[in-house]
Formats: C-alpha cells, structure tokens, sequence
C-alpha cells in the first residue's frame, strides 16, 4: 500500500469520513423504520448530521469535579476504538484494508472498548444517573460480551481461521445462518445489547436514570460518542452479515446485507418493551448456554469430519 | 350497608368522645370533639374499618372568632363522618393520627403549613406544598393573610434543609424536572444497587393558591378558576365543584344537563385513560404502544373539541346547568368516534395482557393487597386493580349517574398489570355509557335559574374523577363569594402508596409504579 492509498483509507474511504457518514445514514434509518412501524412520520434523511453539526458547534460543559483528561479523554479514546476497528472488516464489500492473524479477537475488543469508555464516563462525575448508567453499562458487557464472542467464534471455528477476511472467503460459499441459527440469533441480539437499542437500552433508559452513563456529557464528547456508537453499528453489522449471511464480496451484496439486519433489528426495537437489567442478565445466561451448545456441536462435527 | 346504618355504627363507635352530633345532610355527621380525643376517635373508626380519611379541611373561623377548625372527612360508600375539632387561633395544636392512620401524613403536612397547626407527633414535619423559601409563620389559608409579593431580600431566607441522617445512603432523585414525570414532583429514593430502600415525596412545584384565590372571587368566576386545576380532569372539578354549589343554593341542573356533564365525564374519563395507558407504556419502554394509543386518543381529543370548542379546559358546566347542547350531528360523530375506539380498545386489551415482553414489566409487579387499599385508604382504579370498590359513581351515585347507572370495574391481582386491565375495562363500560346516554338523552331545558348570592352552609360534593375520588369542601357565608373551598384530589391519596409500596422494588420499575397510580401534580398542587 502506498503513503497515499494509506491515508486515503485512514482517513475518508472505506474508513475514516465514510464510515462515519454512512453510520448516520444507518442511525437515520433505523430511527425512520422505527417512527413508521410506531406510525410516526421520523426524521428527515440529514437528521443525524445536522444533530453532529449542531453538538459539535456548541458549548461542551464540563461539570465540577471531574477529572478533565478522562472526561475530554474518554469520548476520543472510545471512538478511535470504533474507528481502529472499521479497518478490519470488509466495509463497502472491499477487502478488509487492514488484516492479520486474529483480527477477529482484536475488532471484538476495540469495539467493547467503546462501551467501556462510556461506562467509564458515567463514573468520573458525581452525577446519579450517570453512576447508575454506568453500572448497568457495564453488567451489560458482561452479559452479553461472551455470548456474542462466542456467537461469532462458531463462523470462525467452521472456516478454520481467526481472520475476519478468511472467514467472509468461507461465509461466501456457506451461508452460516442455515447452519448456525442459533449463532445468528445470539449474534443479532448481542450486537442489540453492545448498540443498546430498545429493548436492551436499560443503561440509558430515560424514563429512569434520564441519560445515564452520558448524563453530563453535552456538545463536542457527546457528539463523539453518538458518531463512535454510528461507527460501532457498521462495524457489527458488517461482521454479522459477512459472517452468517453468505459473506459480503460486493458493495451491493454490502448494501443488501446489513440494511436487511438493520431492518430487522428495527423491528425488534419497535415491537419490545425495555427489558430491566435483571431480565437482560437473565436472557443472556440462555443465550450463552444456547451458544455454547452449538459450538459443542460445531466441534463434534469437525472432529466427526476429521476423523 | 346502608347510608344510615353506616353514619349510626359511626356514631356508636364514638360515642365515647363526642361533645355534639350535627346532621348537615342526610349523607352526613359532623361530631364535635376535644383534640385530644381525636388520635383515639380517628384509631376506633380505623379499627373498625369504617371507610377511609378522605381529606382533612382546615378551616380559619376569622381573627373575630378567634377560632380554627380542623375537619377530619371520613368515607364510606355515600356517609361522610366529619370529626370536627375546634382550635384557638393563637396556638392551635392537635396531636397526629398517623398511629392508626399513616396516610395522614401528607394532610398533615398541608394542615400545618397552611393554618399553622401545630401537629405534635406527626412523622414528616417537612413542608409539602409551601416553598422553602416562604417565610416561617405565614400561613396563606388563614383569613388575615393577603397574599402580596415578597420583597426578593426576605424571599432569601431559606429554611434549611435537614442534613441527611444516613450519609451514606446513595439517593436518586426523581424531580423535580426528571424525564419520568410530565409534571413536576420530587421524589427521593435511596437505592442499594438497584433496590430501592426508602422513599419521600415533596410537591408543590406548580402551586398556584387556588383554594385561597377562590375566597375572593365570586360563585361563577370560582368556577372558571377551579376549571383550571387540572389539564386532564378539568370537567370532573367543574363538576363536582357545579354540584356542591347547586346543592348549597337549593338549585337542581335540568335532566338533559345532568346526562350532558355525565357524557363529558364519559369522554373525559376515555381520554384521560388513553392518555395514561401510553404514558404508562413510554415508562415501561414500550414507545410503539405509547404512540398508538396517543394516536387513537386523539380521535376522543377531537370530539371534545367539536362538541365543546376545546381540547383541554371545556368548560361545559355553568352553575344551574350546560353551556352546550348535544345536536344531531355531533351525536353522530360521537358514536362514530366511540365505535372506532372501543374496537381499537380491544386491541390494547390484547397488547397488555398477552404481550410477553411488556406482562415481564407488569405482572406481579407492584403488588397492592386489599388490606393495604384499607390502611392506605387508597382510591380510584388504583383500589379496583386491588379487588376494593372504590367508585363515587356507583357507591354513592351523583348527577345523572343515577339514571345512567355505571357498573364498577375490578380486578383482583392488585399489580401493575390489573391496573391495565382495570382501565381499560373501564373504557368498555364507559362507551356503553355513553352510547346508552346518547340513545337516552332527556329533552329539555340546558339550564335552571342560578342566584348570586348562595344561603350560608357547608356541603362535601363528591366526584370520580379518572384517578378517583374528588374531594371538595365547599362552604359558603351567605355572599357572592365562598368562604372556603377545599379541593383534595385523587392522587394525593394514592401517594402514600407509592412511597410505602416501591420499597423493595427494582429502581427500574418506579417509573412504571409511579405511573400506576396515574399521578396528577398539578391537580395535587392546586
């Protein structure tokens, strides 16, 4: 790769500018499927831009008593997680710009490093709701964390590699869905929970703890973070439709793929009602076990195959 | 039992204590008593389980007499037992009757603040309505207070608040501005984790004096005033305040009048519980449920406002009678309109007791036993979602209620769920009520004569409102003006239920039980 080509990845498309931009579009359309299903009419199509444009202009009031470098910090470090990790997924249908051995274990990790830098922002201010934000954020990670590890760990295993690129080659000649439902399914509900879409948005349940974790944060940090959670979504929609829906090879085959899952998981916002953090600990037990069933499965069958 | 059998098992169980026995009306006793009898009296009528504390009026004779009055309202189906306690004006004191009655407190609380009670033992001394800024000794329900701006410097001594006797409890605080309440309130929960260990409630954020500006307007300006309490249940104020007037002055509303203010109850009541039901789903996290019902709530938005001109205050009652009259064409779009909704109604009935996700957040949440109903003296659906009949409309039947009759709704569970189903099986029996109203409506006229001045008297008009009973103390000198009105509003019974009952509740679930009880604040605040 060339010094230009590098940065033009870096920095515009298919990471950088792109991503970020084609985040929001998915934000718009996932809060306009959700306002017609709920017979609304929804935002218009540069709603999420004009909301960044507006956060990013205005006054960011930090409140007393935190620690400054984390709370301006914070924001930085957890989008630049999202964004590090955009580089390993096959975006717009092209091969992953950047790949090694095991990229896999390192984009789940870059992408569970934005959660836990808002987790972490709730508890750097003496706010309450932010505290109490900042608690279920993180019992959330860590029920949902290893069910959809080990979720997409099953495509990984079927291919034989740890490399995001490898197992989109494999996906693309067997769809996993067919083989792995119960995969796709903890999958889907798992990347739910990292997004915190209804009904896993217990952290941020604003009829409860207001904002939570991000209670305090206004203009340029909250803006930060509502573009990391835009990338966040590409990124797990990108590695959820490679995975089990027949691999992406094309930026139609991309387009397709991830509207269609976005779609769904719209669906399941609308049709929900907001589970309590007790209730989504209590889902995800299943969802692990359900899992960690399949992969035993998974197992037997290789060996049965290598035998 | 009957009315009558009820007011002499009354008298008996106070016989011990009474100094004087008045029968104001055929509903009603008022017995006079010592204050130091009234812890004993208050606990022999709660032992008894005779009825609940409906509201406590205090009541300031005027400097002349020297005397204030502390009017403790006992219900029981249609009886109103009024313990009558007589207080010198320059130290009234009274002990507190939270030991057989806790959900005194909150009464007490306003009786202190208000007319400078001084209640000795009470458990909250807290004030509840009165800013923190008020000066110490005003007390704005007396007859010689004026209400006048304060001059900003004095308005700066602010009462301290008390330092919190547990330091390290973690308290959350729901209010005053907080996304779960659309009016402001304040609620203090302290939380272990995400149980909640105790809770205190403070209101008074929108208090406009109404009680104390209806003493220095006349009959029918009070009227528009008190229409004004409430957003949701402005007719049911009008209404009940049109009926106590009427009795006062001897008048009786024609009988097309009384089935006009009976169908906008009807109306009323649909919308405030449409309105609720969505409210209630948003708390729990169901928006698409919230905005449906907001959706269909409209259709019942508009026929009010094609029937009265207005979406909120209707302003339907004058005194004597109704401003409008029913014509055929808004008939129609009545029973159109009520057609389309019961079937959608159906549609919610489904939803809340078949959807998995939402029965999660509702079933065996939020419990009410019957026995706490009692204690709590609570009222309204909140009561018939617990098994206990608490309804004016068919307990003790006013207006055209009794030729409209209304059957009563209840549900036994007493958790958040059977409050769904309560409501909107109220909704059923409300369109049947209002399409038997429409297919009956009486000819006649709209409106009897109504004088300006009001003969001199006291009389309890009471009114279910969406949320319950409504309370009002109406009494009169003898002028063109009242001398008190006492409103005491559903909600602030229901209250003491959410501050004893979320205890031991996940946080996450207040906001649902709170919605419960479908808190009005501003109804409240007055």
């Amino acid at each position: 790769m060339s010094d230009l080509q590098t940065v033009v990845t870096f920095l515009f498309f298919p990471s950088g500018l792109f991503v970020m931009l084609y985040g929001m579009a998915y934000e718009w359309a996932d809060r306009k499927v959700v306002a017609r299903l709920q017979n609304r009419i929804g935002p218009r199509w540069f709603q999420p831009l004009a909301d960044m444009v507006k956060l990013l202009s205005k006054e960011e009031i930090e409140p007393a008593g935190v620690n400054r470098l984390l709370f301006v910090g914070l924001p930085l470090v957890g989008l630049a997680g999202a964004m590090t990790a955009s580089l390993y997924v096959p975006l717009a249908g092209l091969k992953p710009p950047a790949s090694f051995t095991g990229d896999l274990i390192v984009v789940l990790y870059l992408l569970s490093l934005l959660t836990i830098c808002i987790g972490l922002a709730g508890t750097i201010t003496p706010n309450r709701f932010s505290m109490i934000g900042s608690t279920r954020v993180l019992t959330q990670v860590f029920s949902y964390e290893a069910p959809f590890l080990l979720a997409l760990i099953g495509p990984a295993m079927a291919a034989g590699s740890w490399t995001i690129g490898n197992i989109n080659f494999y996906a693309s000649s067997h769809w996993l869905l067919l083989t792995q439902p119960l995969g796709f399914v903890v999958a889907l509900i798992g990347l739910m929970g990292k997004l915190e879409l209804p009904p896993f948005d217990a952290p941020e349940a604003e009829t409860e703890i207001v904002a939570g974790s991000l209670t305090e944060y206004s203009g340029r940090g909250l803006a930060l973070f509502k573009l990391g959670k835009a990338v966040e979504l590409i990124v797990g929609l990108t590695l959820v439709a490679a995975f089990f829906l027949g691999g992406i090879n094309n930026p139609l085959e991309f387009l397709l793929k991830t509207l269609g899952l976005l779609f769904v998981m719209a669906g399941i916002s609308a049709l929900m009602t907001r589970f309590r953090i007790d209730q989504v600990v209590r889902w995800w037990r299943y969802g692990a076990l359900l899992v960690l069933g399949q992969m035993l499965v998974i197992i037997a069958w290789q060996i049965w195959k290598g035998l | 039992m009957s009315t009558e059998s009820l007011l002499k098992t009354a008298q008996q169980l106070l016989t011990a204590w009474t100094l004087e026995t008045r029968a104001p009306e055929w509903n009603r006793i008022d017995i006079v008593l010592r204050p130091d009898d009234l812890p004993g009296a208050a606990a022999a009528l709660a032992g008894a389980r005779w009825g609940y504390l409906a509201a406590i009026t205090g009541l300031d004779n005027g400097p002349e007499s020297g005397v204030i009055e502390a009017l403790y309202h006992f219900c029981s189906g249609a009886a109103i037992v009024t313990l009558r306690i007589s207080l010198p004006r320059q130290q009234p004191r009274l002990p507190s009757v939270c030991q057989s009655i806790p959900s005194a407190t909150l009464y007490e609380r306003e009786l202190m603040e208000m007319f400078g009670v001084d209640i000795v033992d009470t458990p909250n001394r807290q004030r509840l309505f009165l800013p923190d800024d008020w000066q110490e000794g005003v007390y704005p329900l007396r007859k010689d207070y004026r209400p006048q701006p304060l001059p900003v410097e004095e308005r700066r001594v602010i009462r301290p608040i008390p330092e919190n006797s547990q330091p390290d409890r973690f308290t959350v605080p729901i209010g005053p501005q907080h996304p779960a309440l659309k009016e402001p309130g304040h609620f203090d929960f302290s939380v272990d984790g995400e149980v909640i260990t105790g809770a205190s409630v403070r209101l008074g954020y929108v208090h406009r004096g109404i009680e104390k500006a209806c003493e220095e307007r006349s009959w029918v300006q009070c009227q528009y005033l008190i229409e004004r309490i409430c957003g949701i249940c402005s007719h049911s104020h009008a209404y009940a305040y049109c009926l106590g007037v009427e009795r006062l002055a001897g008048v009786e509303a024609p009988p097309r009048a009384q089935a006009i203010r009976e169908l906008v109850a009807g109306l009323e009541r649909i919308h405030s519980h449409l309105l609720w039901v969505g409210v209630s789903a948003h708390e729990a996290g169901f928006d698409t449920l919230f905005m449906y019902s907001w959706r269909d709530r409209e259709t019942v938005m508009d026929l009010l406002e094609t029937f009265t001109g207005n979406r909120v205050n209707y302003s339907v009652n004058v005194l004597g009678g109704v401003k409008y009259d029913v014509t055929l064409d808004i008939a129609d779009k009545i029973r159109r309109g009520i057609n389309f909704l019961e079937e959608r109604t159906h549609h919610y009935l489904d939803v809340v007791t078949k959807d998995a996700a939402f029965l999660q957040r509702t079933r065996g949440i939020g419990v009410i036993t019957p026995a706490e109903v009692e204690r709590l003296g609570l009222i309204g659906p909140t009561a018939r979602a617990s098994g206990v009949v608490r309804d004016i409309r068919v307990e003790a039947p006013y207006g055209s209620y009794r030729s409209f009759p209304v059957s009563s709704v209840r549900e036994s569970a007493g958790d958040l769920e059977a409050k769904f189903i309560v409501r909107i099986n109220e909704l059923f029996v409300t369109y049947k009520a209002i399409q038997t109203i429409m297919d009956n409506l009486p000819e006649g006229e709209l409106t009897a004569r109504f004088p300006r001045k009001i003969p001199a008297g006291e009389t309890i008009s009471r009114v279910e409102a969406p949320r319950g009973e409504l309370f009002y103390f109406i009494k009169s000198n003898g002028s063109d003006k009242p001398e008190r009105v006492r409103v005491r509003t559903p909600s602030i019974n229901n209250f003491t239920s959410v501050v004893s009952l979320v205890v031991g509740h996940q946080l996450a679930d207040v906001p649902l039980i709170l919605a419960g009880i479908d808190p009005c604040f501003s109804c409240n605040d007055r």
